[in-house]
């Protein structure tokens, strides 16, 4: 009997310390540093990686794009949605010490969006930061929680620029040193500490090289650009990919010979979308001619991305066009599409020469990559079409509103939505309960790190 | 011009004519060799460039095949045939292009649609109209994406087997771009420049292909070497253009800049397309430097021998004409001087040719006419001695017929009584004393011309002179020979520089002559008046004037058309006159009277001249 139990004390025990580590790689660890690997600067909008683990805003989205209280615990509105006032969260410290307070998140808004705000004024009072408006912002508590209206200190306590990043986030700047940019845990983070104690992320380095380090285990978070997906899924990468997170469109200006609407138009319907969509996005994006994404508001059907090349003509009506400039922000595939655009309009008699994008701003055609931040259909419209200088907000939030919005300000033809596209990140084995957030950048805060198979 | 001098003329222009034409004849015929030298080497050299160019076009034939018959092209083909989805090499060709070396590269679905193209990546989806067969090299403009074109070497191949059909074909258009680069790349000879006349790389879509046989406008930006544009490419225009227009390899110089020198042989070679059309244009240019060099250093060689030997031709005719034309000098020389008066003179007699049997017959001429001189001077001087006696016998003939009729009458009157006697002696040796003065006169003018003294010059007015001669003989000549005696003098002052004395006595001669010649009265004019640097004093009367004979002969010593002259006036006259430089003439017609004119020299040059 004795032997009997002690066999099942001995089988249980062998049990729980087989099954012990099982249970330990299920459970977030602490600890360690997190490898990422970007192509671009770490610190460029709208995708920058260490912006979002460095700064918070106001408002964040949860993953489902709703909107979650921040750095502002409660918000409400006055006078049709004129008036937002926001409260700050107490006891919430920037990285050196200095407390968060409505005059440093003002002077970060100010500083972050010098000129068309949503709001006309941005006041602290006390603890609470007023915004105010000529125009109704119903969509206000989504919009800060967009990339652009992160919190950074600007003036530090003895009134002076300070020496760095420096934010309210879960990671703060440590070093940054030949395109490495070393961030630690923020023990006293508001959310909590994150897992990781450090994150170092390398920059501006090429996707196959990203690829070749998550391989031999040096990178843990590389970048998969949309074109690159399905060459990344026949590699067995472990990817993780967003819904829709940016719009590729070609932004047109109404000056010059594009003052003329119809030769906008007819720009528009000269642009073989499902190519880019199928051939240069490798089916990983989604032609579309409206700015929000279907799964977003479900009508994206009723606009049609077809092209009609005789239409196109028709619509320029054999107007002798000078040749337009067409600049692009990006490479690769962008440029690729920017390419491919050019060819199309050049088959509807409109030639186009591309140019430097040095020269954005002169440009006559500018093919864009625009996050689709907001989470609400109707922050996401404004968000984009601010994107471009003109903000439509529609009356309310109803699915028919919004639709005439969205038909009015696409029937400008300023901006031509073409592919629907998300965001994506291949991870390395080690990495553990990573998810992306409604913008589609990956949560490292919320990650850990676990023991490499 | 002397006869030396054309002889000199005529043997140097002889001379150099002839080594000019050799000259001429060496030179035309080393720039012929070597032009025809130049043109061989030039045309070795292009057929080099061309088994280069082929050369590359192999190379660019076997790198399309080597990828077209490669594991990635095979797999890919078989993946794009088994799926119909050629998305997923998207940018396969950008990838295999460079592997390849190759600028251009397309891969064309079975479709003959682009699935990938390495210079243009937007193109995909485009048909390939040069889909279809294998080809060999070819070429062929391709429109890149920033509206310009380039002109490539391209290879047409299927990927994998030949004997696919065509819907599983799976094929790959490359090629290498025919630009500066490529051009570097070539191995070319040492003094050789290989360009490339193409169409603009920015051409707008509308236009037609510039390269047709009427293109117009020559650009010479169009124009490229290894190093860029090429300086001097206006200078091919006519040799690119004949090329276009004949669609043949054409040839020619081609002059850079005024130097001979910087100067190529450049040959144009249109290169085409497949349907013959001319996409650009090759130009390989050999320089012609080192041969004109060459050229020139031979010619600098026959200039200077040409030089030379028209040099030693001129002394050489210089020394010819010289001894050819020296003893003509000699004879013409010497003639002139036996012209001049002076008639013995020889010339040398050397030889025995025709110049010495001239100067023989010129020395006997010369002492002939000598010694007829001789023979002529001793006949005068006999006449003058008889002429002299003549005078003499006649002068002293006169006195002495009453002197011989008084001594006679003496002699008869002694047989008188003494009263008688003493009025006859009286008589007679009053006659006998006139006619012995009258004798001791004739001896003393004969005395005189044989003694005339010497000037003594004064500065004088000819007025003065002419207003004596009037005042010593106006009142005789009016009075007893019924003479109007006129002077005609210039009011401005007439200076010469004479002796008073003797041109009184001059005047006075011409005017006691014209007396003489007035015996029934008439009209006796002097004047003067100044003549240019002389002055001319005219003395003329209005008597029966002289022949032309005697006009001829008036101032020979003892020559005298009068009854009872000696001869000897005018002759004193004619020395007074040239004594002081000036001349002396007569001017008369028989039956109007006769007119001296003296010119005397106006008193500055008359003395000099005087004392000359």
């Amino acid at each position: 009997m004795r032997w009997i139990v002690f066999q099942r004390f001995a089988i249980s025990c062998i049990i729980a310390l087989v099954t012990l580590p099982v249970a330990a790689r299920t459970r977030p660890h602490y600890g360690g540093t997190l490898h990422v690997e970007t192509e671009g600067d770490p610190w460029q909008r709208p995708n920058g990686i260490a912006r979002r683990l460095v700064y918070d805003g106001l408002t964040t989205l949860d993953s489902r794009g709703t909107v979650q209280s921040a750095l502002a615990t409660g918000w409400e509105s006055d006078n049709a949605d004129h008036r937002w006032q926001f409260r700050l969260r107490p006891g919430v410290h920037f990285h050196d010490g200095s407390p968060l307070t409505a005059t440093a998140v003002v002077q970060s808004l100010n500083l972050d969006c010098p000129a068309n705000c949503p709001w006309v004024a941005v006041r602290a009072v006390g603890s609470i930061v007023v915004f105010t408006s000529d125009a109704p912002m119903p969509n206000l508590p989504a919009l800060l929680a967009g990339d652009q209206f992160l919190i950074a200190l600007t003036v530090t306590e003895d009134g002076k620029t300070p020496n760095g990043n420096i934010g309210t986030g879960p990671f703060q700047v440590t070093s940054f040193n030949n395109e490495l940019l070393t961030l630690s845990a923020n023990e006293t983070c508001w959310q909590g500490r994150p897992f990781a104690d450090a994150i170092e992320i390398r920059s501006h380095r090429p996707v196959h090289d990203q690829w070749l380090d998550l391989s031999i285990g040096r990178a843990d978070l590389v970048e998969v650009p949309a074109e690159m997906l399905r060459q990344a899924q026949q590699q067995r990468l472990t990817v993780l990919v967003s819904p829709p997170a940016f719009l590729l469109g070609l932004q047109v200006t109404d000056n010059g010979a594009l003052a003329n609407t119809m030769l906008r138009a007819a720009i528009a319907a000269s642009i073989d979308r499902s190519v880019i969509a199928n051939v240069i996005f490798q089916k990983q994006g989604e032609a579309t001619a409206s700015l929000l994404p279907q799964s977003l508001t479900g009508f994206s059907f009723l606009f049609s991305v077809d092209r009609d090349l005789n239409k196109a003509h028709e619509l320029r009506g054999g107007l002798n066009t000078p040749t337009l400039t067409l600049s692009v922000d990006g490479d690769g595939a962008m440029r690729l599409a920017s390419q491919r655009i050019a060819l199309n309009m050049k088959e509807a008699g409109i030639n186009v020469q591309e140019v430097n994008s040095g020269g954005t701003s002169h440009a006559d055609l500018m093919l864009r990559m625009i996050p689709l931040e907001g989470g609400e259909p109707s922050a996401v419209l404004e968000s984009v079409s601010r994107s471009v200088g003109t903000a439509a907000t529609p009356a309310d939030a109803s699915p028919a509103s919004l639709y005439k919005t969205e038909r009015d300000f696409l029937e400008r033809h300023t901006l031509i939505p073409l592919v629907d596209l998300p965001n994506a990140y291949a991870i390395g084995a080690r990495v553990r309960d990573l998810a992306l957030d409604a913008d589609g950048l990956p949560d490292l805060a919320g990650a850990s790190l676990g023991d490499a198979p | 011009v002397s006869l030396r001098q054309r002889l000199l003329l005529l043997f140097s222009l002889t001379v150099a004519a002839a080594v000019a034409a050799v000259a001429w004849t060496v030179l035309v015929r080393i720039r012929h060799v070597f032009e025809q030298r130049d043109q061989e080497e030039t045309a070795l050299f292009v057929s080099q460039f061309q088994r280069e160019f082929q050369q590359r076009s192999a190379e660019v034939a076997a790198a399309v095949d080597r990828l077209a018959a490669g594991e990635r092209a095979r797999g890919m083909a078989f993946q794009i045939v088994q799926s119909g989805d050629a998305s997923p090499y998207l940018t396969e060709a950008q990838s295999m292009a460079p592997d390849a070396q190759l600028d251009f590269l397309e891969i064309v679905g079975p479709d003959g649609n682009v699935v990938s193209s390495a210079q243009w990546p937007a193109r995909f989806g485009y048909f390939e109209p040069v889909a279809g067969e294998d080809q060999p090299t070819f070429l062929k403009t391709e429109d890149l994406p920033d509206g310009s074109s380039a002109l490539g070497l391209f290879a047409f191949r299927a990927v994998g087997h030949s004997e696919s059909t065509a819907a599983e074909r799976v094929c790959l258009l490359g090629g290498k771009r025919l630009d500066k680069s490529f051009l570097a790349d070539l191995a070319v000879a040492p003094g050789m420049q290989i360009a490339l006349y193409r169409d603009a790389d920015q051409r707008p879509a509308e236009e037609p292909p510039f390269l047709g046989p009427d293109f117009a406008v020559f650009d010479p930006k169009r124009m490229i070497s290894a190093s860029g544009e090429v300086p001097d490419a206006a200078r091919y225009e006519s040799l690119i253009r004949n090329a276009i227009r004949s669609g043949q390899q054409t040839s020619s110089i081609i002059y850079l800049t005024n130097r001979r020198e910087e100067s190529v042989s450049a040959t144009a070679i249109p290169l085409k397309s497949d349907n013959g059309a001319v996409l650009a244009v090759l130009i390989v240019a050999l320089s012609r430097e080192g041969m004109v060099q060459a050229q020139q250093h031979i010619r600098t060689i026959a200039y200077g021998v040409a030089s030379g030997g028209i040099l030693l031709a001129i002394a050489c005719s210089l020394w010819i004409a010289a001894r050819v034309s020296r003893p003509i000098e000699q004879l013409a020389h010497a003639a002139e001087e036996v012209a001049s008066g002076i008639w013995d003179v020889r010339v040398p007699e050397r030889g025995h040719d025709e110049v010495s049997v001239l100067a023989r017959s010129f020395n006997h001429m010369t002492e002939q006419l000598a010694s007829q001189r001789e023979q002529l001077v001793q006949s005068e001087r006999v006449a003058a001695w008889r002429e002299l006696a003549r005078r003499l016998a006649h002068e002293l003939k006169n006195p002495l017929f009453p002197l011989q009729l008084t001594v006679e009458n003496l002699v008869r009157a002694r047989e008188l009584s003494e009263e008688e006697f003493d009025e006859v002696f009286r008589e007679s040796t009053a006659t006998l004393s006139m006619e012995i003065a009258n004798l001791k006169t004739i001896i003393g003018r004969f005395s005189d011309f044989s003694k005339m003294p010497k000037p003594e010059l004064e500065r004088i007015d000819a007025k003065d002179v002419i207003d004596r001669v009037r005042s010593l003989y106006e009142g005789a000549a009016t009075r007893e020979a019924k003479i109007d005696f006129v002077t005609e003098i210039a009011d401005e002052p007439m200076t010469i520089m004479v002796d008073p004395e003797l041109l009184h006595r001059a005047l006075s001669n011409l005017v006691l002559n014209a007396m003489d010649a007035m015996p029934n009265g008439g009209k006796l004019t002097i004047s003067a008046r100044p003549q240019g640097a002389n002055i001319e004093i005219r003395v003329a009367d209005t008597g029966e004037g002289l022949t032309q004979e005697e006009c001829e002969r008036l101032f020979t010593p003892y020559y005298t058309t009068k009854v009872h002259g000696t001869g000897l006036g005018l002759a004193i006259v004619q020395s007074v006159v040239a004594d002081h430089g000036g001349t002396i003439a007569v001017e008369s017609h028989a039956g109007s009277g006769a007119t001296f004119i003296i010119t005397l020299p106006r008193a500055n040059q008359g003395h000099r001249l005087a004392k000359s």
